[in-house]
């Protein structure tokens, strides 16, 4: 393998598509929203990633093995997920290649979805949603959808170099953000993120089901959430806490 | 000793300081978070994910705990440094619940344990149950 992280295509790829991208990361939020779209809007799975940098694991599946981080899509969209908290020292390589690969296939535009941390998470019944552009005519445009831009703060981990790499590629990029419990999985903020995703690229997602099955998803993500708060520790997550100084 | 000699051996007393230091956290971090497995056929326990954090006045342990029965959650210090919640599930869940299904066992409660590194006052708690999550608040002993 001559790159550190290669994307491997099993079926052909479409351009002009949107590139959605959740990975594991705060309360699981883009991973929860982009694996219940996935199966929502029956994406085939047409490429995985390969890396020596990532563990040696492979996730069985209905008895066939997969690889943990793999890549979904049909005409419209193509989605990226882990099943795996991706290890610190790899994050680098994936989400450049990611980019890279992303540039290539001439995606429109690449969307992270994810969670902003709130300590007081469980008094919040409707997390609130913002949105980050790479640039202001994206921002404008989320403006416009009626989301709320998230003006000042910091961003750590895959989203944070999704944006650094698309702004330098000049791929369009955003993220899409919901309030969310830092280490706890939160099925409600992923429904809200994708009530947003919904609106801003008229993609009709019913996220009814994801919610009946928000105690499920719960119970049955409490151990990629703990590995993910792992690595999370190691990048400094808790830097999103931060108040940012520019004067 | 020559000049570029000693260099070295500082060069390499501090790299082994640092590889110290690395391996230190690397045991930090394996203690906080265990290896095992989380859940208990035994004791049909399920691990809950939980959190422990201080302010001036107060701990605030906090676990998460969906498809519970509110008036089961119990609270108990096993230790000075250690507190324990539990609570029983709603609905049993199986692991064939959870798309497991070459494992046998069912689960019928939540539980998890939160370390606490300063004094609090374990007979006086406030416990709270909103949206799956269950906060204890302990008030902090005064040196």
């Amino acid at each position: 393998m001559s790159k550190a992280v290669e994307i491997v295509e099993k079926k052909p790829i479409p351009s002009e598509a949107t590139m959605l991208i959740g990975l594991p990361d705060v309360g699981l939020v883009g991973l929860i929203a982009t694996s219940y779209l996935i199966t929502e809007l029956k994406l085939e799975e047409i490429a995985y990633m390969d890396s020596d940098l990532l563990p040696p694991v492979v996730v069985l599946h209905k008895g066939l093995p997969h690889a943990p981080l793999r890549i979904y899509g049909n005409q419209n969209l193509i989605a990226v997920i882990s099943e795996l908290a991706v290890p610190v020292p790899a994050i680098y390589s994936v989400m450049r290649e990611i980019v890279d690969w992303g540039e290539a296939k001439k995606v429109k535009r690449i969307v992270s979805m994810g969670g902003i941390p709130v300590e007081s998470r469980q008094t919040i019944t409707e997390p609130q949603v913002f949105g980050a552009a790479s640039n202001q005519e994206l921002l404008d445009m989320l403006n416009k959808k009626g989301l709320k831009i998230l003006n000042e703060g910091y961003i750590v981990g895959p989203q944070a170099l999704s944006m650094r790499y698309s702004s330098s590629k000049k791929v369009p990029a955003m993220a899409i953000l919901a309030q969310s419990f830092y280490n706890y999985p939160d099925p409600e903020a992923a429904a809200m993120v994708l009530k947003e995703f919904s609106n801003i690229f008229e993609i009709k997602v019913d996220v009814s089901k994801l919610r009946e099955k928000g105690e499920e998803i719960r119970l049955k993500a409490r151990d990629i959430m703990k590995r993910t708060q792992q690595e999370m520790k190691r990048m400094k997550k808790s830097q999103e806490y931060d108040l940012p100084l520019y004067v | 000793m020559s000049e570029k000699q000693r260099k070295h051996s500082i060069f390499d007393k501090m790299n082994g300081y640092v590889e110290e230091f690395e391996n230190l956290v690397d045991e930090l971090m394996a203690s906080a978070f265990s290896e095992g497995p989380s859940w208990n056929t035994e004791t049909c326990c399920l691990q809950a994910l939980s959190n422990v954090f201080m302010t001036s006045r107060e701990v605030v342990v906090t676990a998460d705990m969906p498809n519970i029965e509110t008036e089961t959650v119990k609270v108990e210090a096993v230790d000075e440094n250690t507190v324990e919640i539990t609570a029983k599930m709603r609905k049993k869940v199986r692991f064939a619940d959870l798309g497991i299904y070459h494992r046998q066992g069912e689960f019928s409660s939540l539980r998890c344990q939160g370390r606490i590194h300063v004094a609090f006052d374990a007979e006086k708690m406030k416990i709270a149950y909103k949206g799956g999550i269950v906060e204890v608040r302990f008030s902090r002993k005064k040196k």
